[in-house]
């Protein structure tokens, strides 16, 4: 038992203190920002209202009793630290029993001296301590920066009892499936599932949808006003029940076994027809995710317009710059800022393209692509198929980005925009295809350090881009990545053809000369 | 009737190092030929040659009367590959894998599928991450075996495989050649070359230095003796295929040629055994043997 504690506190040691770190750094982070930004009791009073009147404020945090930075900062930052800590201990859990069991590493041990149930207390001990400290430290660091010491507590208290509930949730997931994997993704769906019934819960003031959220119970003890630390006492009942729950799950089954039956795939594949149906079926998975993801933030963001007609209230000289960089012949803040969440997500979707192609040199790295090649599947179908999933893909992710940003935005400011958002978001194609066309290039001609160099490619463009590079000053906008030439439509600008025709020649080129090189050269 | 692959003075560099320095092939129609040689000799950099992957440095190579490298895609349809290192799609099943490879190679018969699942016991629904090595293995050998492919290549394909599952391939290997398949059987096995191949060549560091038949590379197939004996047996020189003859203080060692080994064994009981030992020389026996030097 103590052998299996040290050997996970080893392995997790390094792991587990950088999402501390992340933690505890958010947490005095988020305080830290808003003191600077919200000097006076009136400013902060003001943002108070903002937050009441806004649900999608209101989700992030739950509601905002008392105008104070610690009150503030525990709403901006509560339900993001309450899920890093949950998903830490979920994964720690995970990786100590279903994933070490899969290995077959833990036959190994459990043939020395060592109780069926240990590993999963063993891994349950260190998960619950990890939470432990991030919440210990939390607290403490808040209450070294000068915050109130109950509050601190409190919030601390919130932060582990959130990790100790997910590290049982972890621990019951392992023993129902048989692979790590499926037993993670059932881990973060419950974690999911709990952050939107909070969000619902907060968002709409439907008190019981946040107290059915494990993630609720923390948010409900409302650190930094009401401290009330009842709503942890649910938290510890229910960890009690789902350990209970997990060790006689443990008890009646067989090493490597799981509860749930393993549902057995295809015995034959039909679908599969050739390169393309394979190419389809590897990366659906990665576009899928993508797919949400996109989703997720353009509905986010376009669900905050409400915000931006206050961007005229800036002062002069602030609003000037800003429409300068973001504003179009309309001069309106509002197109400006949809015209942020559109370079927003074309500088994201171009990151797609350079994962889906690098899947290219994964399938030749692995001794997969020399499986197909040995058939009589040219290298170039194989080559084009996953290039065009990569292509086809952006096109649809900027779409779909395009399309629901455009859609919450009518639907919130009551102006009918589905049609120009989504023209914006197209326009970027050419420019995120580019940006796909280098990780081509480098999986063709420099396989070595193809992904490297295409990851290195995709930060350069986001680093000297309109969107990061202003914020960092010296590099900002930039002329040398393609993204800078797409005209800004959203606010009226003419859309002209001569930049994305530069832009597609150039995709073409690199990826035509990438084509020529993988027939060329020796592979694996 | 042409041989079906032909390979002259081929080489291959990687920089400095040499991993083909002048390897000569010849498999004919309808045979099944061992490709013999220790890890690391160039078995495989020759049959990733064969199949296009890696281009040649020089020499010719004519792969079923093409081009492996300008004519890969047509030659693949008339042959099937399992790879010394099979790697499998982790998300798809066995059975996806075989449908899908047999497919890529222009047809699949469905019927010899079946009975290859059956003999090698393969369970087609399971993920191929779950399987062991063993089992992928086998999702090779019924694709390959399941393909109307006229050449097969296999580079060391019981890598893994239990001694029944190893019989099943030896009785598949056999039924292809009855169908008129030509195979190359890459291994470092020498029994099983011995048990399946007409024509074998062996390869060191690069190089052929044996190619025939497997009666004309008898010598090499001797099985080495010890025999602590009741008697002195004497120089043992009247008995043919008898070799390297040493006997000390009433233990004989020898090396026998397999057909010979009736005719030693009556003399050595004659005598009185009183403890025997016989193995198989091991392939690096023969290379140390026989070729040491010859390399360098």
């Amino acid at each position: 038992m103590t052998v299996l504690l040290g050997l996970a506190a080893r392995r997790e040691r390094l792991r587990s203190a950088v999402w501390i770190l992340v933690v505890v750094m958010l947490g005095a982070g988020l305080v830290s920002y808003i003191d600077r930004y919200f000097t006076t009791q009136e400013a902060l009073r003001v943002y108070a209202r903002v937050i009441s009147e806004n649900p999608i404020f209101l989700g992030l945090g739950g509601p905002v009793a008392e105008p104070s930075v610690g009150a503030m900062a525990a709403w901006r930052s509560g339900g993001l630290l309450f899920l890093l800590t949950a998903w830490m201990a979920l994964t720690i859990v995970i990786r100590h029993t279903r994933a070490e069991e899969e290995s077959g590493r833990q036959e190994l041990m459990l043939s020395g001296v060592i109780g069926r149930a240990a590993p999963l207390t063993a891994a349950l001990v260190t998960a619950a301590v990890a939470a432990l400290v991030a919440g210990a430290l939390t607290a403490g660091v808040l209450v070294a920066i000068g915050m109130e010491v109950a509050g601190s507590l409190a919030y601390g208290a919130a932060i582990t009892a959130a990790g100790w509930v997910f590290a049982a949730i972890g621990a019951v997931a392992s023993q129902l499936v048989q692979t790590a994997r499926t037993a993670t993704t059932l881990g973060l769906l419950a974690l999911g599932v709990s952050y939107v019934l909070r969000y619902l819960g907060d968002a709409s003031g439907a008190t019981w949808l946040t107290w059915s959220s494990p993630l609720g119970w923390s948010h409900l003890v409302r650190a930094y006003s009401a401290d009330r630390w009842w709503p942890l006492i649910v938290s510890l009942v229910a960890t009690g029940v789902l350990l209970a729950l997990a060790y006689a799950l443990s008890a009646r089954r067989d090493l490597d076994a799981g509860l749930l039956p393993v549902r057995p795939g295809p015995a034959t594949g039909p679908y599969l027809k050739g390169p393309f149906s394979l190419a389809w079926r590897l990366q659906r998975g990665l576009l899928a995710k993508w797919a949400a993801g996109v989703m997720a933030a353009a509905a986010l963001f376009s669900g905050l317009s409400g915000v931006a007609p206050r961007l005229a209230e800036q002062p002069g000289w602030v609003l000037d710059a800003f429409l300068h960089r973001y504003g179009g012949p309309s001069g309106d803040p509002v197109d400006a800022y949809l015209w942020i969440i559109v370079l927003l997500l074309a500088y994201t979707v171009a990151l797609y393209p350079v994962l889906a192609t690098l899947r290219l040199h994964h399938e030749e790295s692995s001794g997969h692509a020399e499986a197909l090649l040995s058939t009589a599947v040219s290298r170039l179908r194989w080559a084009a198929a996953h290039l065009a999933v990569a292509a086809l893909g952006t096109l649809a992710l900027l779409a779909l980005g395009g399309f629901v940003t455009g859609l919450i935005y009518s639907l919130v400011m009551g102006d009918p925009a589905v049609g120009r958002v989504l023209a914006a978001a197209l326009e970027h194609v050419p420019a995120a295809w580019l940006v796909g066309a280098f990780a081509a290039f480098a999986v063709g001609v420099l396989p070595r350090v193809s992904v490297a160099l295409s990851w290195t490619v995709w930060g350069a463009v986001i680093v000297v881009g309109d969107l990061v590079g202003p914020l960092i000053g010296l590099w900002g906008w930039s002329r040398v990545e393609p993204f800078h030439y797409t005209p800004n439509t959203v606010s009226g600008e003419p859309f002209t053809a001569a930049p994305a025709t530069v832009i597609l020649a150039l995709t073409a080129l690199l990826v035509a000369t990438a084509l020529i090189r993988l027939r060329d050269r020796d592979l694996g | 009737m042409d041989d079906l692959i032909s390979v002259t003075a081929l080489t291959k560099s990687y920089g400095a190092t040499r991993a083909l320095d002048g390897l000569d092939l010849s498999v004919r129609a309808g045979e099944v030929h061992g490709f013999l040689g220790p890890n690391g000799a160039g078995k495989s950099t020759t049959i990733r040659i064969l199949l296009g992957l890696i281009r040649a440095t020089s020499g010719t190579v004519r792969l079923l009367g093409g081009d492996p490298w300008r004519q890969a895609t047509e030659l693949h349809r008339r042959l099937a590959y399992i790879p010394g290192d099979v790697t499998l799609w982790p998300a798809l099943t066995g059975g996806e894998v075989i449908d899908l490879l047999g497919r890529a190679r222009g047809g699949l018969d469905q019927r010899r599928r079946a009975e290859l699942m059956d003999r090698f016991e393969l369970d087609p629904r399971k993920r191929t991450r779950t399987y062991s090595k063993g089992n992928r293995q086998k999702v090779a050998l019924v694709a390959a075996f399941s393909s109307r492919a006229e050449l097969l290549i296999l580079d060391e394909p019981t890598a893994g495989l239990d001694p029944l599952m190893e019989a099943a391939f030896r009785t598949s290997v056999i039924e292809e050649q009855r169908a008129g398949r030509t195979v190359l059987l890459s291994s470092h096995l020498l029994s099983e070359v011995e048990a399946l191949c007409d024509r074998v060549t062996i390869i060191r560091a690069g190089r052929a230095v044996e190619s025939g038949t497997l009666s004309g590379l008898r010598h090499l197939t001797r099985t080495s003796i010890t025999a602590d004996l009741a008697g002195s047996p004497g120089p043992l020189s009247d008995l043919p295929g008898v070799h390297d003859v040493l006997v000390e203080n009433g233990r004989l060692t020898c090396q026998a040629d397999s057909d010979a080994l009736d005719g030693l064994l009556a003399r050595l009981s004659a005598i009185g055994v009183r403890g025997l030992t016989c193995s198989p020389p091991s392939l690096e026996d023969l290379f140390l043997r026989h070729y040491q030097g010859a390399a360098r």
